[in-house]
């Protein structure tokens, strides 16, 4: 504040409006939705308060919520463990691709491709041979006969497919924060460090890593939400079918309010969301403020 | 110095910015508001002495949300010709169309129900899936509008029952399908197979000798799960002897654990464990499934006689026939039919000018059996028209279809039209399931039990 020379006053001014938006069109409905969690409401007639009932539904009797709760967080470890990845391809394109701009924009392509057209596309390439599914079309051509699957219809493989085709589509969107990363690490402590001696994988080992920290947070963080809100694409591919084999937290939420009419039971599914995500975000905060710490 | 004045100066006339920019929005709202109620007024004081005829000036909106969105389809060119036909004759009526495709409408209608802003006119599906609108008291009662020209004598005997609650009809139906096979002439012909199947056994042996010439036996899109279950239901119209179970199930007369219902289970994976549905069924949207039927790769396709325009129009039109659902185990009788009383046109009862609105409902109505006869779309209409099929140039199929509705002797509606929705959703996946894997039926029936039990 004292940076920007402004009284606060001025400042509250100017954050207003963004805070109006932001307490009347996210803060407000969270808490119409933690009380609605509370009602026995089918979202059309009067409703009835039910306590903390749905709750208790929802963690002891419901055979969809705990499996979709484990695809859910699987998905979410799942797209952090491919941040990694995502840098180390950042710190070799800076490093030996002379336009790695061009590169990470072709890497980019899919992130702003429609979900929509990204699932139709993914669905005909695990289409079953008979349909000409290109997977496994290409497995048979090759003599992998045996390797063929029904990928989005096989209870057991089915998520996997699914969490395949959005690693792949946000693949390019992590690249690209971690490619602005690392090109906004300034030259010359790479090139102090030439004159220590430290070059190549030591320079990443001291230079590179600890002043990615914060972008890498940013990264980890994203991925993180991202996952859990999980939704389009699961609806646009498999519906969460068969038979819930594929469900997410927000799919068995608008399963629930939509299509069971339970808007009080779907809004308890979405306090639980809303709270998981709180925890894990303010726990990934705590982490990354200790690394950073240890770094500065 | 003068910088701080300046400062505070800007910082006060923004304050007085916004602060009138809210009021301004305020006002707006207002206004509208009063413009609402005001023209709404001589609304009711008209419809006291209400006629047709009487046609004021004033200028009216009607939104008609419909779920006619193909252009290539009659139905598209049915509402999109009445509308503007209706515009014509009523300069100060402007029908606005608001076209989603069958879930869109579904969920957007959930959610416009949840804020109390139903559009004047809507979609709903018949019995059980409007039952919770009709209860929340969001439509308006239509009877005096059936009555005031002769509209509710113009359709089917005990349709609008389906759309009837306590005494009041709430919604106008687009049709009235039964559930047939179709089947490609074609394709029976090069497995060998000389005569529909009349009993499951021969069915399930024409699935097998289909699925060995390397032909997919039956077509279905099952991502969308009401197919399958539409299927299933026909075959638990048979093994339970007749129509009426799942009310026996709500008047506590029958559990899903009797033996009917377990019989039906052991029946439907039957037809799964001989290979009758195309790979990957379960992430086949019915669109989609019912094209594998219409490109000609499928032999079978069990769906509602809707379909017939549709496969008319489609590249295996003059190839194919239809027929009853078999008797099951020997059980059952092939005249009694899955009935699909069509999706329904219903008016909003807060609509602003509900008068104009019902006015034009019942031209839509009265005029709608003709237009969709000269489309060629009247398989499956719930209204009477006059008129002869095959002097109209209609098709075989059409005018065999014509022919099974002549046979119908009762039957059931579809589960999701029957039982409430949450329990309609555990029924859905449950059957879905048995598209993916093999289940003890027995197991079927209990959590089809459990659910119902918890959703009562």
């Amino acid at each position: 504040m004292k940076v920007l020379k402004v009284p606060a006053r001025t400042i509250a001014v100017f954050v207003l409006p963004c805070l109006l938006l932001y307490v009347c069109l996210v803060f407000i409905p969270i808490l119409v939705s933690l009380y609605t969690g509370l009602l026995k409401w089918d979202g059309l007639t009067s409703a009835q308060f039910v306590g903390f009932g749905n709750f208790k539904d929802m963690f002891f009797n419901d055979p969809v919520f705990w499996p979709s709760v484990r695809r859910t967080l699987l998905y979410a470890v799942a797209s952090m463990l491919e941040i990694p990845l995502c840098l180390g391809m950042a710190i070799l394109l800076n490093r030996y691709v002379r336009r790695g701009n061009t590169l990470v924009s072709i890497y980019f392509t899919p992130v702003i491709l429609s979900v929509v057209i990204i699932g139709q596309l993914w669905k005909t390439v695990y289409n079953p041979a008979s349909m000409g599914g290109m997977l496994n079309g290409v497995l048979i051509s090759l003599g992998l006969d045996s390797w063929t699957h029904n990928w989005l219809t096989e209870p057991k493989i089915a998520m996997f497919a699914l969490y395949f085709v959005s690693l792949w589509q946000f693949f390019g969107y992590h690249l690209l924060i971690q490619y602005t990363g690392v090109q906004n690490i300034p030259d010359e402590l790479y090139e102090a460090a030439k004159i220590d001696g430290a070059d190549g994988f030591k320079a990443d080992r001291y230079i590179t890593l600890p002043l990615i920290v914060p972008i890498f947070k940013i990264s980890i963080v994203l991925a993180f939400i991202g996952s859990l809100q999980a939704f389009d694409l699961v609806m646009v591919m498999t519906a969460g079918g068969p038979a819930h084999a594929t469900d997410v937290i927000s799919t068995h939420m608008y399963n629930s309010s939509f299509m069971s009419l339970k808007y009080g039971y779907g809004s308890a599914i979405a306090s639980f969301l809303v709270i998981v995500c709180l925890v894990f975000t303010g726990f990934i905060n705590t982490i990354f403020n200790r690394i950073e710490r240890k770094f500065n | 110095m003068v910088n701080r004045k300046m400062k505070t100066t800007f910082t006060v006339a923004l304050t007085a910015a916004m602060a009138l920019s809210v009021a301004a929005c305020g006002n707006s709202n207002d206004n509208s508001k009063n413009n609402a109620a005001s023209s709404a007024a001589p609304d009711k004081t008209n419809s006291g002495t209400a006629t047709n005829t009487t046609k004021s000036d004033k200028k009216v909106t009607i939104t008609f949300q419909n779920i006619y969105p193909d252009p290539t389809t009659p139905s598209y060119k049915m509402v999109h010709e009445l509308s503007e036909q209706y515009e014509k004759e009523h300069p100060n009526v402007k029908i606005e169309l608001d076209t989603l495709n069958t879930d869109q409408q579904k969920v957007k209608l959930k959610t416009q129900a949840a804020s109390k802003e139903v559009p004047d006119i809507t979609i709903v599906n018949p019995a059980a899936q409007m039952k919770p609108f009709v209860d929340a008291g969001l439509f308006a009662p239509l009877n005096d509008m059936l009555d005031q020209n002769g509209l509710k004598d113009t359709y089917q005997t005990g349709l609008l029952d389906y759309y009837s609650f306590d005494g009041n009809v709430y919604a106008l139906p687009d049709g009235n399908n039964i559930e047939v096979v179709f089947y490609n002439k074609d394709l029976f012909a090069q497995a060998g197979i000389a005569n529909t199947p009349t009993t499951f056994e021969e069915m399930l042996k024409d699935v097998k000798i289909l699925k060995d010439k390397g032909i997919t036996p039956l077509a279905i899109g099952e991502k969308d799960s009401w197919t399958g279950s539409f299927l299933f239901m026909n075959i638990l119209l048979r093994t339970n002897g007749g129509p009426g179970f799942l009310q026996d199930v709500m008047d506590g007369k029958k559990t899903f654990e009797d033996p009917a219902f377990v019989e039906a289970v052991d029946a439907f994976q039957q037809l799964v464990q001989a290979g009758a549905f195309p790979d990957g069924a379960t992430s086949i949207d019915a669109n989609a499934g019912g094209n594998i039927f219409k490109s000609g790769k499928a032999a079978m396709w069990v769906i509602g006689s809707w379909e017939t325009g549709a496969v008319d129009a489609s590249s295996v039109a003059g190839k194919v026939g239809a027929f009853q659902f078999p008797t099951v185990n020997g059980k059952g009788d092939p005249n009694e039919f899955m009935l699909a009383p069509g999706s329904a046109f219903a008016v909003s009862a807060n609509s602003e000018h509900l008068q104009e609105t019902k006015d034009f409902l019942n031209f839509f109505a009265s005029n709608l059996p003709k237009k969709q006869f000269e489309l060629k779309n009247a398989v499956g209409l719930g209204q009477k028209v006059d008129g002869d099929l095959k002097a109209a140039g209609y098709s075989d199929l059409a005018i065999t279809i014509a022919g099974l509705f002549n046979q119908v002797k009762g039957g059931d509606l579809s589960f999701d039209n029957t039982m409430n929705p949450a329990t309609s959703q555990v029924h859905l996946s449950s059957i879905q399931n048995l598209f993916v894997q093999k289940m003890d039926s027995a197991a079927v029936a209990k959590e089809h039990q459990t659910a119902f039990e918890a959703n009562k």
